[in-house]
């Protein structure tokens, strides 16, 4: 609903400044009442399970990490982009990357609230979104 | 940079899809970011009507689909429709219709509950801030798209201290459908 | 017995809001409270060192932090490493349960304040609506003489 913005790095941009916001709000609202989280991987579990529910009304389907500070959060399903369909197969490149793009907008947002909320939690990272194939898609965090 | 401009997207996440806690934060901050991008504030208000004009052309679709209503002849209709139908379907709340003038183009949209200021407490150095005009926009963006053209303005927000919303709309223009047989002949 | 301080202080042990509940401190009180917070953070450190064992418990209510001369000192941490600090007045028995009731009151109070879109991470609270919520559920701890069931042992 909010994403009748212009396209561009400035627009990417500035969505991933709200979600950053939303994402530390959220953090503290759904880790009100529970025991504290560890380290790292605490956290970002926390994020793949109770937070992605919360937020995506479901969990990351799968979560890779090289145990050197980069976690990949694949979501088979993300609900964010259930209304886009993928271009059918064969189409042109040009036709694939205009799809790759327009949902690549939809996740800056959400890419942003996962950030946020990370960072907010103690994790200092990046969180890097790629419309895989829809709707799937993952979020790549790299601790700093 | 945030603008309320078209853009090529097409199919949003509808509500459902997103829970009501994350769609009040979200709103609230775009509107934060809107005043660290425009810092005046007059400015932000103009851009979230803008903002609002754009959901409101594209919700009505949408509405009318889901609601399964034909369009409303009158304002007086329209305006019921959307206090109790279109403003529970998309905001989860509905509105009162009152205060209408002897002649019928003027009324108010009374609120007493607000899921787009939840949490929100608005500081003093923003008190000229309309944070929900928004549904100023949506409002009249909605009502363009079944040829009413309106106006709306804020006369009462409880976030600033008064003790409900009340958006009054002004019918400026009805401009009828000009169809050869009209449905109901 | 009642609560003398409140306390809220961020991530980087910077100060979100320090308020003593003395109608009229003194500056050298004001100074004190400073002090004893700033006590507190050091053994919120130690506390939180020590849990880390795979059997203790991870809760955000740190219990009785130490006791001064005047005060007996109750922590609290938030997993966004918010630390409340509860100051009581050192008269009579205090019960657990009903420090962490406050404590989570505090701390509910604390997630909206944060909901607000105005608020700032990281800057002192400047709030209205936090100060007078705060003074209701600071002011339901019992004063001392008071016969509230359930406090008294």
């Amino acid at each position: 609903m909010f994403h009748e913005k212009q396209s561009g790095p400035a627009a990417a941009a500035a969505l991933e400044a709200v979600g950053y916001r939303v994402g530390q709000q959220l953090a503290e609202r759904y880790t009100r009442d529970k025991p504290r989280l560890g380290d790292a991987l605490e956290i970002i579990k926390f994020v793949c399970k109770d937070f992605w529910q919360a937020l995506f009304k479901k969990q990351v389907d799968n979560l890779k990490t090289n145990h050197r500070g980069v976690y990949v959060l694949q979501d088979n399903g993300f609900r964010w982009l259930q209304r886009l369909s993928a271009p059918p197969p064969g189409s042109d490149p040009a036709r694939e990357e205009a799809a790759r793009q327009l949902a690549l907008s939809y996740l800056h947002l959400p890419a942003g609230i996962v950030r946020g909320a990370l960072c907010h939690l103690g994790v200092s990272c990046t969180v890097e979104p790629d419309p895989k194939q829809l709707p799937s898609c993952t979020f790549t965090v790299r601790v700093m | 940079m945030l603008r309320g401009g078209p853009s090529g997207a097409r199919n949003p996440p509808s509500l459902e899809q997103i829970n009501a806690e994350v769609f009040t934060l979200t709103y609230g901050s775009i509107v934060r970011q809107l005043i660290a991008d425009f810092e005046d504030i007059e400015e932000v208000n103009k851009q979230l009507e803008q903002m609002g004009y754009n959901m409101g052309i594209r919700l009505v679709d949408e509405f009318l689909a889901k609601a399964k209503i034909s369009r409303c002849s009158s304002f007086r209709d329209t305006a019921d429709v959307v206090a109790k139908q279109a403003l529970p379907m998309f905001l989860n709340v509905s509105a009162n219709v009152t205060n209408w003038s002897p002649d019928q183009t003027e009324c108010s949209l009374v609120l007493t509950d607000n899921p787009l200021a939840d949490f929100v407490e608005l500081p003093e150095e923003y008190r000229e801030l309309k944070y929900c005009n928004v549904l100023a926009g949506v409002v009249r963006g909605a009502l363009e798209m079944v040829n009413m053209d309106v106006e709306c303005r804020w006369v009462s927000d409880m976030l600033r201290g008064d003790d409900c919303y009340e958006l009054r709309i002004k019918l400026k223009e009805h401009r009828d459908e000009k169809f050869p047989y009209k449905d109901d002949d | 017995m009642g609560i003398a301080a409140v306390a809220f202080i961020g991530p980087q042990n910077n100060p979100l809001y320090l308020r003593s509940m003395d109608p009229s401190p003194s500056d050298d009180q004001y100074m004190k409270l400073h002090y004893v917070v700033h006590c507190a953070l050091d053994a919120v450190e130690e506390k939180v060192l020590l849990k880390r064992g795979p059997s203790d418990s991870q809760d955000a209510y740190l219990g009785l932090l130490y006791p001064t001369e005047d005060y007996r000192v109750y922590g609290y941490l938030t997993n966004s490493h918010v630390k409340i600090i509860l100051l009581f007045d050192d008269e009579g028995t205090i019960k657990n349960e009903m420090v962490l009731r406050v404590f989570r009151r505090l701390h509910a109070l604390y997630v909206d304040t944060a909901s607000n879109p105005f608020h700032s991470f990281g800057l002192p609270i400047r709030s209205g609506r936090f100060e007078a919520q705060l003074e209701g559920i600071v002011a339901v701890a019992p004063k001392p003489g008071a016969s509230l069931g359930g406090f008294m042992t």
